[in-house]
């Protein structure tokens, strides 16, 4: 287990308690004609609170859809996924609404803000979900926004106010239900280099704080933020490690590594 | 959650103002248009039952037969009941009264003033069957009615057209160059069914009528008889015993059909009412049309809105918003949309109704289906156009929905 964890790149003080443990998950989709794909093939791993991860692969990877299981939008075709120790693969849509407004924070690409609505109204939106009264909603709007620095912006339209301010904006609105962990797809996509370094150190930051964040980026600097990196391509795991020793070395020998505990474990069987 | 869920819906129809107005308007102009004719409808009802109720209730009329010319049926035929007929009535089993009117067309004369009047030789019991009351003066008697007394009682449109201001009791005028004494004035009684003026009336003896008017030339028959029951329940047995009477003395054998005709007052309301309610009935049937109008109008609205806003459903999706909530979000939407189009439709259509009623002079209800009619729309058009957007919004897959541009 310490082993692993090394492997992970955990720092000692985390706690032992995995957010995510991702048992076997496999993702096939069906179409007609009796043809199917592939997508997500025995993939395994766990991400422990406080972690920063970056999920990276190349385009059509399967990234994407790991990252929409990840983030309750989408169901495994097989396998289970325990997010904070509950077995969120097999459950109805309603029930993994209630789990993504409880549990998880989202930051997109395209930050996705409702343009008619103002900052704190975007900010607060999970918020109307969870049955919150209109007074404290707006009191934890306006917390959050002073914790992503946009302090007096809460009026505002998100035509108003920059890129970077706008994702800001979604920052904060992912981070209003206390989630236990935030998913962001691409979050400097759409942004100048320099904005994305700012966004960029304010997950660092928030990583600090002690948020586990999972970043989906094909962006090599970007994944550089991240301590952990976890590396998809044809459907598997094919890099599971610390960013900083990730090299085309490192990933073969992990390969060959887990070649390895494949084998060993059919020998055992 | 349902104030929630109404606050997201009014804010999201809110930030498209005149869209939210343009599609409203098919709602409104259809629910102004359905209370507008409903009203109609009530006012013509209204005025029905309010003139009958002017010619008296408990009333039987008895009138000529049809007219029937090698087998084919005509109109009314000529006078056949005599005054002696309508006498013999008034014995009969819960009979109240009778009357019976012989009518004229005449130019009525006073000085410089002159008009054209229906005249009415008729019995004193005329004022009760035909529910009129003096207002000044008094009626003729029965004993003016046997003299041939040249008396005359005059409704209030003659009054206004011969005397203007001037107290017209004891003034003479002229009817076909014969002088005739006022002694009574008939109180008001406002337009008939057919927009006739029931005022423009002159009321005298029947004996007077045919010695002075009619000169004495056609015989005794009654244009029209009024027996008038002492109640509704007994108006059919005492209808029967007229006809049986009237048979006997008109020696009508078996077989042969009535040469007089006996109708109901009770009946003939409840016709033209009928005629009316279904008139009413047609007319809020076209006006509804407008309102499935108005309906597709705002279910092709709701539709666009899905389209426009998938990214923000996505979004709603993501962040925790159960397929519920965001089905309720959008047909509320609909429905405060068809809600307000309904209600400022109503007003709309009763100002409407009013202003046409003061514009035409008649007293228009303002009528609780009014009321009914625009809730029972406003939700069931809302709900109606709401659901198939609303479903479809339900439907979409977060993840696609994200992706959408």
């Amino acid at each position: 287990m310490l082993q692993k964890n090394k492997l992970n790149g955990l720092s000692a003080n985390t706690v032992q308690k995995p957010v995510i443990e991702v048992i076997d998950i496999c993702k096939t989709y069906f179409m007609s004609g009796g043809l199917s794909q592939s997508v997500l093939k025995n993939i395994n791993f766990k991400i422990f609170t406080g972690e920063f991860v970056a999920i990276m692969g190349p385009s059509g990877s399967g990234k994407s859809t790991l990252m929409n299981i990840l983030g309750c939008l989408d169901r495994p075709t097989s396998g289970d996924y325990l997010l904070s120790g509950d077995n969120v693969a097999k459950k109805d849509d309603t029930a993994l609404a209630r789990v993504r407004g409880q549990n998880i924070g989202f930051v997109f690409q395209n930050f996705n803000l409702l343009m008619k609505r103002t900052i704190a109204d975007n900010v607060s939106l999970p918020l109307i979900y969870q049955n919150v009264s209109e007074a404290e909603r707006r009191e934890r709007a306006l917390k959050m926004l002073e914790k992503v620095g946009l302090t007096g912006y809460a009026d505002r339209l998100p035509s108003q106010i920059s890129g970077g301010m706008q994702q800001r904006v979604a920052i904060a609105r992912a981070l209003i239900n206390n989630p236990s962990i935030i998913f962001a797809d691409e979050p400097t996509g759409n942004l100048d280099s320099h904005t994305s370094d700012e966004i960029m150190n304010l997950f660092t930051l928030l990583n600090k704080q002690g948020i586990t964040v999972v970043l989906v980026t094909h962006e090599e600097d970007v994944a550089d933020y991240a301590d952990r990196m976890i590396k998809i391509t044809d459907g598997r795991v094919s890099y599971d490690g610390l960013r900083k020793s990730y090299q085309a070395g490192a990933e073969l020998a992990y390969q060959e590594q887990v070649k390895q505990k494949t084998f060993v474990e059919r020998e055992a069987k | 959650m349902i104030y929630q869920i109404l606050k997201e819906a009014w804010i999201s129809i809110g930030a498209y103002k005149l869209r939210t107005f343009l599609t409203m308007l098919g709602i409104l102009i259809g629910v102004a248009a359905v209370v507008m004719m409903v009203s109609a409808g009530q006012a013509v009802q209204n005025e029905i039952t309010r003139t009958f109720d002017s010619m008296g209730t408990n009333l039987i009329l008895i009138g000529p037969g049809q007219t029937v010319k090698g087998g084919v049926r005509g109109g009314r035929g000529k006078p056949t009941v005599t005054f002696d007929d309508m006498d013999s009535l008034a014995s009969l089993k819960d009979v109240e009264t009778i009357s019976y009117v012989v009518n004229a067309a005449v130019q009525a004369v006073y000085g410089s003033n002159n008009y054209g009047v229906s005249v009415y030789g008729t019995t004193p019991d005329y004022l009760n069957v035909g529910n009129w009351e003096i207002e000044q003066g008094s009626m003729f008697t029965e004993r003016d009615m046997k003299s041939g007394k040249a008396y005359i009682v005059i409704g209030q449109t003659l009054v206004n057209e011969l005397f203007g201001l001037q107290n017209p009791i004891g003034k003479v005028i002229r009817l076909k160059g014969q002088p005739f004494t006022v002694i009574g004035v008939l109180k008001e009684k406002g337009d008939g069914m057919m927009g006739d003026d029931q005022d423009n009336i002159v009321l005298m003896p029947v004996t007077t009528l045919r010695q002075r008017i009619h000169s004495g030339f056609r015989p005794e028959y009654a244009n029209i008889g009024f027996v008038k029951a002492v109640s509704e329940d007994k108006m059919e047995a005492v209808a029967n015993r007229i006809e049986y009477q009237l048979r006997a003395r008109h020696r009508l054998k078996d077989g042969v059909e009535n040469d007089f005709s006996v109708r109901l007052m009770t009946e003939m309301v409840e016709k033209v009412r009928n005629v009316g309610f279904i008139l009413s009935l047609l007319l809020a049937a076209i006006a509804s049309i407008s309102l499935v109008v108005g309906s597709i109008g705002i279910m092709n609205m709701m539709l666009v809105s899905v389209t426009e806003r998938t990214r923000e459903i996505g979004t709603r999706k993501a962040l925790g918003a159960p397929n519920r909530w965001i089905m309720f979000q959008f047909l509320t939407e609909s429905i405060l949309i068809s809600f307000m189009g309904s209600f400022i439709g109503m007003i709309l259509g009763i100002v409407l109704s009013q202003v046409g009623g003061v514009i035409l002079g008649k007293e228009v209800p303002i009528s609780l289906w009014s009321v009914i009619i625009s809730v029972v729309v406003a939700i069931v058009v809302g709900i109606v156009s709401g659901l198939m957007p609303a479903l479809k919004a339900m439907k979409l897959d977060p993840i696609e929905a994200l992706r959408y541009q």
